[in-house]
Parts: C-alpha cells; sequence; structure tokens
C-alpha cells in the first residue's frame, strides 16, 4: 500500500525528518542520517569562520537526502525572512523550516513573527514548516496564509521528554488541512510511536539521535518507531477502557461452578 | 598606492580587494568552495547565478554563510 507522506506536492516514503545538530562528528551524523532511512534532514545558515573555513556540512551528507533549511538564529520575523532569502538565494532549497526563537531558556517559538514570517514567505513563493507551540487556533491562521506543514512541538527542543502537550497536539491532528509534524522534545522512540499512533503525519527527531551512545543504532530504532506507530494509526487502536475485559473465555476447565 | 585596491568588510573583517572583484573571486581566494556558498552584500542575498558576475565595490559589506548543523 502506498502511505506516502506528501507536503507541497512532495512525496516522502520516510515519515522521519531528522535534525543534522549536535553529533560527535559529521562522520556520525551521515552514518545516523542513512541508518534513519529518512529522505529530508534539517540544516541551520551559520556565518563561514574565516579563520577555519574546513567543510560544510553537506559535504557529509548522502546525495539523495534532501536539505530543509532552518531558520534557527532568528529572534524576529525579519531575522527569519533574511535567512530564507539568503539560503534560496545561494541555492538551497525554497523549503524553509520556520522557526522564531527570541528566548534562549526555554527555545519556545514566538506564535506572532512567526505567522507575520510565515505570510511573508509564503507570498515569496517559500514552502513555509513553521515550527510552533501546539496551538490549534495558531494552526489554523498558519494553514490559512498558505503554509505546507505544521510543526508543533512535543516537549521544549532537546529535552527529551516527550508529548507533553499531548492533548493539544491531538486537537492539531484531528482539525489538519496540511500535515503535522511533531518537532522537538521527542526523546525515545516510544514517543515517536506514541506521536504517530495519535495520528501525526510525521516526526523530527535530532537530539535524541544525535546524543545517544550510538547514534546510528538509535536511527534505526526510531524508523521502526515510526513505522510502527503509522502502521497502528492505520491499522485502528482499541478503545481505552477503564475495566478489565477478558482474551480467554472465563469458563475454562478450571471453572468453580 | 593604487586607487585601483579597496576594502570591504566580510562577516566583519576588512578584507583588500582589487579591481575586477566579484563574489566569485573573493570565495575563491577565502578558500570558501561556492557549492553553498550563501552571500548577502549590503543587506540584499546574492543570487549564486550573479556569483560571477557581482562586482564588488569600495565599502561593501559582505556576509558569507552556508549550510551549518541543525535541528
Amino acid at each position: 500500500m502506498d502511505d506516502s507522506l506528501v507536503i507541497a506536492g512532495r512525496e516522502l516514503r520516510s515519515r522521519l525528518i531528522t535534525g543534522t545538530g549536535k553529533y560527535a562528528s559529521p562522520e556520525v551524523m551521515r552514518d545516523a542520517v542513512i541508518a534513519s532511512g529518512c529522505e529530508l534532514v534539517t540544516v541551520a545558515v551559520g556565518r563561514i569562520d574565516l579563520d577555519t573555513v574546513g567543510e560544510a556540512i553537506t559535504d557529509h551528507l548522502p546525495e539523495d537526502v534532501g536539505l530543509l533549511p532552518n531558520t534557527a538564529g532568528s529572534a524576529t520575523a525579519d531575522d527569519a525572512v533574511r535567512i530564507a532569502r539568503l539560503a534560496r538565494a545561494g541555492g538551497l532549497p525554497d523549503w524553509i523550516k520556520l522557526e522564531v526563537i527570541p528566548d534562549p531558556r526555554w527555545l519556545l517559538p514566538d506564535p506572532v513573527e512567526t505567522l507575520r514570517a510565515a505570510e511573508q514567505l509564503v507570498d515569496e513563493g517559500f514552502t513555509v514548516l513553521p515550527y510552533v507551540l501546539p496551538d490549534p487556533v495558531l494552526q489554523k491562521r498558519l494553514e490559512a496564509v498558505g503554509c505546507a506543514a505544521v510543526m508543533p512541538l512535543a516537549a521544549p527542543i532537546g529535552s527529551g521528554r516527550g508529548l507533553k502537550l499531548r492533548h493539544a497536539i491531538e486537537i492539531m491532528v484531528e482539525q489538519a488541512e496540511v500535515p503535522v509534524v511533531v518537532d522537538a522534545g521527542l526523546g525515545a522512540p516510544s514517543h515517536a510511536a506514541e506521536a504517530m499512533e495519535l495520528g501525526a503525519d510525521a516526526v523530527l527527531v535530532n537530539t535524541a539521535i544525535a546524543r545517544a551512545d550510538d547514534p546510528a543504532a538509535m536511527a534505526r530504532a526510531f524508523r521502526l518507531a515510526v513505522e510502527a506507530g503509522r502502521a497502528a494509526r492505520l491499522a485502528g487502536l482499541i478503545e481505552e477502557h477503564e475495566t478489565a475485559e477478558a482474551s480467554s473465555p472465563l469458563g475454562g476447565l478450571a471453572s468453580r461452578s | 598606492m593604487s586607487t585601483e585596491a579597496f576594502t570591504v568588510t566580510v562577516n566583519g573583517r576588512v578584507q583588500a580587494a582589487g579591481r575586477g572583484e566579484t563574489v566569485s573571486s573573493l570565495l575563491e581566494r577565502l578558500g570558501v568552495a561556492p557549492r553553498y556558498a550563501l552571500v548577502e552584500r549590503n543587506g540584499q542575498p546574492v543570487e549564486r547565478s550573479r556569483y560571477d558576475a557581482t562586482l564588488l565595490e569600495d565599502g561593501d559589506t559582505l556576509v558569507v554563510a552556508r549550510p551549518v548543523a541543525g535541528g
């Protein structure tokens, strides 16, 4: 069965997107990206240090993996628009993970500036995937201005705490008109599976893979969890019950009656 | 001194430049592979297809960036 994820007309077989940050080395990153089976990875845009020019992260990525540039480092809509324009002019894809984060402690996105930047970037022809707090009202506003997906956080970036904002994400899934990609805060494959089971279209994982003892093995574990969670969603989960419901006949051989 | 030499600022550092200096020639002198080099000149992004043709002028302020690891 074809169960591709489609974002802005582009088919993705993998519902796992990975980040390229926080790895011990570019080689470890590459191995993990391959093991994850992902077709899309996020990259940031940074100034080159003229003293140690070094290599670009893209030199270490498999050729067939697509790039999703982000607007990390933006505290305002104007910052984000500037980064997106620079990325596209320089030959990066016109897909942009829009993140506007004014607060360094919790790294939570600014919804007002995010909406403002999204509107501007969609107008300029970008395919915009905004990173947001799980806010179903904001989701509708972002869909209305033409965002291609909406990416709610499960918990603060890098916290590994899982679906702390599960209920709001469930509402977003229920009313989504564009894909919902749960991004940030997933610490374990079970969290990713849970996100997929509740109906997320995809998940984006970075820290939980990059900081694992064996990132490539953890990337594979996340791949399997995302596949399992998606399969379970499609299979139809049972409803929860307060009390027990026997799986075996109760009137068996040892019956006292 | 030749009046043809001038300076530009790249990522906050003053760099000497010369007549005919383009974005491409500057990147080459800086040792930056043009693949995925991202350039902003005086606050405006420069299209990759224009790196060869964009002549730098005295006092230009450039930002040279590229994709880096990120989530």
